[in-house]
């Protein structure tokens, strides 16, 4: 006899609606925990001290894996594009293109996914484990709100010290940058620093600090909203760091088109 | 009268965990919740705390009461240590920020960990310490700001028969000295023996025995009658 509920079509269609439902329910969680995040920062409930102890893990963890990432990437790009534009006639350029990309792109989408990595990651599997452990429900009981004690620091941390850890990795990408153009096409660093002062806009700058307040304060947000709402065991901790940073990345991606299209397009 | 649970019902996955669960609780009073594993004990005691909320029914208790449960696993906050996982309402509660200095809180955290006979261990991590002790040091925070009901979850699950006994002359003790209205849930007849007063039994998200210790140990209501003896063979199906 057939039945509808054993045929391939159906189970896919119900796994599909599964993984709608999942990402709505995720994406209504983060919404909800933002407003909540909101109400406090607004009615200045901030945990100083929490605040002060999460922007040091949020600067210092991130920022060795973000200047390796940053400082590789650029060496790479410099390697490529110094030989090459010095045999175009173009090695003065050297410096304003570098200058470009690590400022408007590489630079902090860079530093955002060494964040995720580092620091996300770490926020996501914390929180999990505290709920999972029922360490959550405690400082309910107590009358502590989680929201208030762990998601507001960490979200004002990342909103914070993302700009910091960027503008580090951005000097530092630069440098590297310059000392390959050196080594590769002999272009002397006194021109490729004057170069790369043509390519740096003011503008660019602020646009590239509140993207990456923006990025911060995202990956702070999600990875704790994936870990606050875990429910069973170790499994789903891990399954919830998991999500924290795939969705972090997305959001990233997202985030890096909508302020391209506003303010480049 | 401190606490009233009235016609409580819960609801998971159109499963009914609690129908029409109805008792009260006194001041230095202590009630035992038993049954069998997944018929709801532990829900009754999330929802009395508010941690989860009721489909529908009544948790009535004064507007001034001070609400404090006691872990299944302690629930101890893993990245402070003894002192502060004690002091942690007193420091980051809102309505108690500011209110008392350094030397007061150390005080009263002191206090509580003599009352659960741990003194000197203020320094120490949760993962430092024997279960017993985490449970102790899960009192302590729990009593931390005098509250007048008092709920425990499993109190004495995973210990040993001696740590046991010493746990349940603190439930005692906190009552006394608290005059709080307590809850309890069990599995351990020992602990329905030593501290408590009154007795209800869950089945399938019902109440099927309520009265005293000596009532349930009478063996008079099939249902006590079987969980008391442990037989397979009775009213109840383990199997659900």
């Amino acid at each position: 006899m057939f039945e509808l509920n054993k045929t391939l079509t159906y189970q896919s269609l119900v796994l599909f609606w599964k993984q709608i439902k999942d990402f709505l329910i995720t994406l209504g969680e983060i919404g909800v925990n933002f407003s909540r995040v909101a109400r406090y920062i607004l009615g200045l409930r901030i945990n100083v001290s929490e605040t002060i102890e999460q922007s040091k893990r949020f600067a210092f963890d991130s920022l060795p894996i973000s200047l390796t990432i940053v400082g590789m990437t650029s060496v790479i790009i410099a390697m490529q594009l110094a030989p090459e534009l010095a045999r175009q006639g173009g090695a003065s350029y050297t410096g304003m293109l570098s200058a470009l990309v690590m400022v408007r792109e590489l630079a902090v989408v860079m530093s955002g996914f060494a964040i995720i990595s580092m620091v996300g990651s770490s926020f996501a599997s914390e929180v999990a484990s505290m709920a999972v452990t029922e360490q959550l429900s405690a400082m309910k009981v107590l009358r502590v709100d989680p929201i208030e004690y762990l998601i507001v620091p960490r979200f004002c941390a990342g909103v914070l010290f993302m700009p910091v850890v960027f503008i580090i990795s951005a000097f530092f990408g630069l440098a590297c940058a310059g000392f390959v153009s050196n080594w590769t096409a002999d272009l002397s660093l006194l021109n490729y620093v004057t170069s790369m002062w043509h390519g740096l806009y003011v503008r660019d700058i602020f646009i590239a600090i509140l993207k990456s307040s923006f990025f911060g304060g995202t990956i702070a947000l999600i990875s704790c909203s994936c870990g606050y709402s875990t429910r069973g065991g170790a499994k789903e901790v891990g399954l919830a760091t998991t999500k924290a940073v795939v969705w972090s990345f997305l959001a990233i991606a997202m985030w890096d088109f909508v302020f391209a299209s506003i303010f480049y397009l | 009268m401190t606490l009233e649970v009235k016609n409580l019902v819960k609801t998971f996955d159109s499963r009914k965990i609690l129908n029409n669960i109805s008792f009260k609780v006194q001041n230095g009073e202590t009630l035992g919740v038993i049954g069998f594993s997944g018929s709801g004990k532990s829900t009754l005691l999330k929802i009395i705390a508010g941690i989860l909320y009721e489909d529908s029914g009544d948790i009535i208790f004064p507007k001034d009461s001070e609400v404090a449960m006691a872990f299944q696993y302690s629930a101890l906050f893993d990245f402070l240590s003894v002192y502060d996982n004690i002091a942690f309402p007193l420091v980051e509660r809102k309505e108690f920020r500011g209110k008392y200095s350094q030397d007061e809180i150390s005080k009263i955290v002191h206090e509580k960990l003599k009352m659960v006979g741990l003194e000197g261990i203020e320094e120490k991590y949760p993962s430092e310490l024997s279960g017993g002790m985490q449970k102790r040091v899960g009192f302590a925070r729990a009593i931390v700001t005098n509250p007048n009901i008092i709920l425990y979850d499993e109190p004495t699950a995973g210990l040993d028969p001696v740590t046991s006994t010493m746990i349940e002359n603190y439930i005692v003790q906190l009552k006394k000295e608290l005059n709080a209205a307590c809850v309890v849930v069990t599995h351990q007849l020992s602990t329905i023996k030593r501290a408590v007063d009154k007795v209800i039994m869950l089945y399938q998200g019902d109440i099927v025995f309520t009265g005293s210790v000596d009532d349930l140990l009478s063996g008079v209501n099939p249902y006590a009658r079987q969980f008391v003896s442990a037989s397979i063979q009775g009213p109840m199906n383990i199997a659900t």
